[in-house]
């Protein structure tokens, strides 16, 4: 899965959850050039109890870190990659208000008041830093799911050595291929051979052979 | 009826590195405010108070907080964009205007600042259109080691990557640079489509110079097979170039001198009139003379020379320019203009080679124009080169 920075931002949706000031205009102005249209939310407003709602490809929010924004999102989103990317703007630099930012997900801020320089460069970074960390967050969801299947793996391994006379090099490389073939991952394949392996033998007399497993799994992905 | 006077800021480097440009941008703002005060219906007269920044930008910075500090309002000037970037600050802390009047590579849009110059989808971009159809899509990229050269290389190589084409080499060299020999062999060598130069003043002149010598010695016709592009190259520029390479060069641009209709005529005539030695008029001249027009008639309109006044009433205007209509974009400040591409001539003037139908909306952040994401190439470990 690759990763790209984006660098035009014509077509997204910035929400901004601030107060109307000259920051407000200032804000609402450069993003408009920017080809961004804008919405806008009064503070205190319950306005993202769904945060389903929210297309993280499209939308970014911009928070005022004076404001309680605490309440941006209901409470099991704290602390957890946002449903966007969201960009803080700064006006006390506490360490109260800069935590806050953070707990809603800022990947950037903006120093009040805001006056055209800096929004792209803050858009720029506070976007991408999301993206990075959304696909970082993908990867890591990927490898969990591999180490979990790693105990299948062993599983098909340990039976075709046992049962098939192969050594484990061939008997990895044998589900290797069997995976690429069925375009599983090895560790979903295994796990799919392993449940065949068992069910069969329930059925039948004693483990089926390899190829017999193998092809049942194939039957299966073209009924499926 | 009575006559409103204002004190108008001219913030330009009459001497320096750039300083064949910026005289003649002083000049067009002068012959500008010349036609302001005498005209009888407008009723405005502009005191104009000149500085020098010679080519600092610590001058710049200098010289703009002394201006606004006395209460001036509105600021024509600057050339380059880190001069002009040094000065917003003051600007946006007096809450006054600075007419920004020179062509730049866009990514800005300051509410103290009207740009009059072309943004970069006004010149760049219709001259890779240029380039890509007329001489292919291989590209050797040479500038000077700043955000001019730096961002331009960037949008044609997005560009010409995306149109299946090569950037074949990108060399930097530090502003004044003179030695070319080595970077010219290689361009040799290579034989791209052709040549896109961002280097600037002196540097510029001289690779022109020694570009057409050593093609010439190597039996290449270096305009027809291996043409120079740029987006910054204007009439006064080639007369420094000299007789021997003049001709030839392809220039992106919103005006050139040689632009056929009556309000140019008037133009070329008065300037020549009122400043007989030089600089040659250029499109920054161009620029700089309507910045100081539409700042004149707003402030008539406007009554009054306070911003939101006068931003509103110069987003009303629709004037004929030396180059055809322009209006100011009121989102952006930005100034609707006519794209072109002109070659240059052995009388050191440009010839228009293309030209848009109607005056361009800017588009100073390329939404319009540039792709979502970034074009993944390998990071460069060196840039800068001698």
């Amino acid at each position: 899965m690759s990763w790209r920075l984006i660098q035009n931002f014509s077509g997204s949706r910035a929400i901004l959850c601030l107060e109307a000031n000259a920051s407000a205009d200032a804000l609402t102005r450069t993003l408009s050039n920017l080809g961004l249209t804008v919405e806008k939310r009064h503070p205190g407003e319950q306005a993202f109890e769904d945060p389903s709602s929210l297309n993280p490809d499209r939308d970014v929010l911009f928070v005022d870190g004076d404001i309680d924004a605490g309440s941006i999102w209901p409470a099991p989103y704290l602390n957890l990659n946002p449903p966007a990317p969201v960009i803080g703007l700064v006006g006390h630099e506490a360490p109260s208000r800069l935590k806050t930012l953070l707990q809603c997900g800022a990947t950037a801020l903006l120093r009040k008041p805001v006056l055209g320089a800096g929004v792209y460069s803050a858009l720029f970074a506070g976007v991408n830093a999301y993206r990075h960390r959304r696909h970082l967050e993908e990867r890591l969801k990927e490898h969990e799911s591999k180490r979990r299947g790693r105990r299948s793996l062993i599983k098909a391994i340990v039976h075709l050595v046992r049962h098939e006379g192969l050594d484990d090099e061939a008997a990895y490389e044998f589900l290797r291929k069997e995976s690429m073939h069925s375009r599983q991952s090895v560790e979903a394949f295994c796990e799919t051979y392993i449940r065949q392996l068992d069910c069969r033998e329930t059925e039948a007399f004693g483990a089926p052979s390899r190829h017999a497993a193998c092809a049942a799994i194939r039957s299966e992905g073209r009924r499926s | 009826m009575a006559v409103q006077r204002y004190a108008v800021g001219l913030l330009f480097s009459s001497t320096g590195p750039y300083s064949v440009v910026s005289r003649s941008m002083m000049n067009g703002a002068l012959l500008a405010l010349d036609e302001i005060n005498t005209s009888s219906d407008l009723g405005v007269t502009l005191e104009p108070v000149a500085r020098n920044p010679a080519g600092s930008n610590a001058n710049y910075a200098a010289m703009a907080d002394a201006l606004l500090s006395k209460g001036i309002k509105h600021v024509v000037g600057c050339y380059t964009s880190s001069s002009r970037k040094e000065i917003i600050p003051y600007f946006e802390k007096h809450d006054a205007l600075l007419w920004y009047p020179s062509h730049y590579e866009g990514f800005e849009t300051a509410a103290n600042v009207v740009y009059t110059g072309a943004a970069p989808n006004q010149h760049i971009i219709p001259l890779i259109d240029y380039l890509t159809v007329n001489h292919g899509n291989r590209a050797f990229c040479i500038g000077s080691n700043y955000i001019w050269a730096w961002e331009n290389n960037r949008i044609l190589r997005e560009t010409v990557l995306a149109r299946c084409g090569s950037v074949v080499a990108e060399r930097y060299f530090p502003v004044g640079e003179t030695g070319f020999a080595s970077v010219i062999d290689a361009i040799i060598a290579a034989r791209p489509s052709f040549v896109f130069n961002t280097l600037i003043g002196t540097s510029a002149y001289q690779f022109f110079r020694d570009f057409r010598r050593h093609a010439a010695e190597a039996g290449i016709n270096q305009a027809r097979d291996m043409p120079v592009a740029s987006c910054s190259l204007s009439e006064p520029e080639l007369d420094e170039i000299g007789q021997d390479a003049v001709d030839g060069h392809i220039s992106a641009s919103v005006y050139f001198a040689s632009l056929k209709s009556a309000a140019n005529a008037a133009f070329i005539a008065s300037y020549r009139a009122r400043f007989p030695k030089g600089p040659a008029p250029s499109a920054d001249a161009e620029a700089s003379y309507l910045a100081v027009k539409l700042l004149g008639i707003s402030l008539a309109f406007a009554g009054t020379e306070a911003l939101p006044h006068v931003k509103a009433a110069a987003a009303r205007l629709e004037i004929e320019a030396p180059q055809g209509k322009v209006r100011i974009d009121e989102a952006t400040l930005h100034t609707y203009l006519t794209p072109r591409i002109g070659r240059s001539t052995k009388s050191a003037q440009f010839e228009v080679i293309m030209e848009a139908k109607a005056p361009v909306r800017p588009d100073p952040y390329l939404v319009r124009s540039s792709p979502r994401f970034d074009i993944a190439v390998p990071p460069r470990a060196v840039r800068l080169v001698s």
